[in-house]
């Protein structure tokens, strides 16, 4: 019973982190249909940011508050540098410029960071209690909590702000919405503003467990695509949805199975569920032009 | 017999006459190494390519084929004692019968949905060939991989080696250059247009991008297989998706809409490679960091400024100066 709990902890508090950044993808693909692969180096860049303000001796909410700016300005420079320079390239094209930026910035980050990883203070104790037999730390509970958050800011953002219908509006037809005012670069670019800030959040709520270092964004970024195709792309709650399931079935997977085997069992799981319902969990019904 | 269905073999002669030359110009072994190496990606790029561009379907985990096709071989030869030879066999029926499968599970998907399968498929093959410890000795790698022997010749490394991966490579150049200007070829450049309309005018979609995802994928097995038996040992890492991303970027700055597109890549992500190797002993701070750095760049650069690639984008541009227009024009006139 305890080791069942500990996994069922361990698999919200990882899949929490997933649903971040697969709502990080969620934001960007619904304004502009672009599936942004950087989005796992917004969440390392978040972590090794952190830990360059703190060294600096920057007070802990300062450092925070700056990552959260910097990476979100990242997003915004790459939008209008790279991604807005391939005007309508096809989804294929689209997919390869934004893991070449995810090489870019990985090499860029492994030559000012090192190879090594990094240690940064959890943001409040350190100290775990015991709940039914598990072993909850602080972190873990931050992590849900920072979730839920961006889920009902998320929520509050698109369904009851001028903005957020802007960002609708966008996303149903760009061309309609330029003809009622809304400048649809501008929402681009806000989006990837957003989606980067996201993930340097997510970055900095993982990074007390898990000492980031310059090439953890590559499986994050890859668990967070996951979870936002397992849920339906372009389905916010999918994507919380499909990180919880996959963060789950990646603790189970870990403890009952073998924890060498742990992305294999969760990334066979996604292609189990992409085989019986090829759009996602909660995605739309049309599945488009068959693939091979 | 004119125009895009004509192979152009005049290209492919002078190709074959450079790799010929090539060692007897440049005979240091680390060159020499190097382009084998460039022999062997560019067997895995024309697979990607044709699949990429001709059957219009991204791969992201292509690295798992040519993963499968080396340490086929690798179990065969070195833990069963079987002959080379015959593990070849299988070094091309193991990769062909798991693309078969993928491409059933995946027939249902597409775009993005597609990308994350064969992203996925890439990772759970390299997971399994690090844990799989019995078989493939884990992630230190598997070790004593015999030679090959070609009529009572050991082909161990340098110019011998060299010359029988491209004699392979350039067989496989010549069966794909025959692909793309035969029936398959103008059914799959029209499924890649649109499909609707090539399945409206009676071209049996699935069944051509299914044959296309298998031939790439036995390619990639055949360049494992070369890989395997060119090396003692071989590690999971050297199928990951790293490499699956370094095939991606072969492909797209060659182009992948020209066969040569994609051997053009290989060769010229090699040449950036040793390179960047040889800036690296004269500056230090210019490491392989530096390397993935440069690939990220390229990628975007060609995908912003040239989206269609290197190689189609230069022929664009000689046929606006009137170059290969006069020389396939004499081309014709030789041929009747």
């Amino acid at each position: 019973m305890g080791d069942f709990l500990q996994f069922i902890v361990t698999g919200m508090t990882i899949g929490s982190i997933y649903a971040i950044v697969a709502l990080g993808f969620v934001t960007i693909y619904s304004v502009t249909k672009v599936i942004n692969l950087a989005q796992g180096e917004f969440v390392m860049l978040g972590g090794m940011l952190m830990f360059t303000f703190t060294a600096a001796g920057i007070p802990y909410w300062l450092s925070f508050l700056l990552t959260l700016i910097v990476v979100s300005l990242f997003g915004m420079l790459m939008e209008s540098t790279v991604i807005r320079r391939a005007g309508g390239a096809d989804p294929v094209s689209l997919i390869i410029l934004t893991i070449g930026a995810a090489i870019f910035i990985r090499g860029v980050a492994s030559m000012i960071w090192g190879k090594g990883s990094v240690r940064i203070d959890p943001f409040t104790s350190n100290q775990s209690f015991q709940f039914a037999g598990a072993s909850i730390s602080p972190q873990s509970i931050w992590i849900m909590l920072i979730m839920f958050f961006i889920v009902i800011s998320l929520y509050i953002l698109i369904e009851r702000t001028i903005l957020g219908k802007a960002f609708q509006a966008c996303s149903v037809n760009p061309k309609a919405a330029r003809l009622m005012g809304i400048n649809p670069k501008k929402m681009s670019s806000l989006s990837f503003t957003l989606s980067a800030g996201l993930g340097a959040l997510a970055g900095l709520a993982i990074a007390p467990i898990m000492f980031p270092s310059y090439d953890v964004g590559i499986m994050l970024g890859v668990k967070g695509f996951s979870a936002a195709i397992l849920g339906g792309l372009g389905s916010a709650p999918g994507a919380v949805l499909g990180g919880i399931v996959i963060g789950l079935v990646e603790a189970f997977g870990a403890g009952y199975i073998s924890s060498g085997l742990k992305d294999a069992i969760a990334f066979t799981f996604v292609l189990l569920i992409l085989l019986i319902r090829p759009s996602g969990i909660l995605g739309e019904r049309s599945v488009g032009k068959g693939g091979l | 017999m004119k125009g895009v269905q004509q192979t152009n073999w005049r290209g492919f002669f002078i190709f074959t006459a450079l790799v010929l030359i090539f060692p007897l110009l440049i005979s240091k072994s680390f060159y020499i190494t190097q382009a084998t190496f460039a022999g062997i990606y560019t067997i895995v790029a024309i697979g990607l390519g044709l699949l990429m561009g001709y059957a219009g379907q991204i791969s992201l985990g292509q690295a798992a084929f040519y993963g499968v096709g080396a340490y086929t071989t690798a179990v065969l030869t070195a833990t069963m004692g079987v002959s080379p030879w015959l593990s070849l066999l299988f070094a091309l029926l193991i990769p062909a019968l798991l693309a078969w499968v993928m491409g059933h599970t995946m027939s249902r998907l597409s775009g993005y949905y597609l990308a994350m399968a064969t992203l996925a498929f890439g990772i759970i093959v390299n997971v399994l060939l690090v844990e799989w410890r019995s078989v493939t000795y884990g992630a230190s790698g598997f070790y004593g991989i015999p030679n090959i022997e070609l009529f009572g010749l050991r082909l161990t490394q340098g110019t011998t080696y060299y010359y029988f991966v491209w004699t392979i490579g350039l067989l496989v150049l010549a069966v794909s250059l025959n692909i793309v200007h035969s029936r398959i070829g103008r059914a799959l450049r029209s499924i890649h247009d649109s499909e609707i309309a090539s399945g409206a005018m009676g071209v049996d979609t699935g069944k051509y991008k299914m044959q296309i995802f298998i031939l790439s994928a036995m390619f990639a097995g055949l360049a494992g297989w070369l890989f395997a038996h060119m090396s003692y040992s071989i590690s999971p890492s050297s199928f990951g998706l790293d490499a699956s991303i370094l095939f991606l970027v072969m492909v797209v700055l060659g182009g992948s809409t020209s066969v040569w597109g994609a051997v053009i890549g290989a060769l010229l992500i090699t040449s950036i490679s040793v390179l960047v190797h040889n800036l690296g002993l004269r500056f230090s701070f210019i490491s392989s960091d530096f390397e993935h750095v440069l690939y990220g760049l390229i990628l975007m650069l060609v995908i912003i400024f040239m989206p269609r690639g290197l190689f189609p984008t230069l022929v664009d541009w000689l046929k606006t100066k009137g170059w290969t227009t006069k020389v396939s024009s004499r081309a014709d006139k030789v041929q009747s």
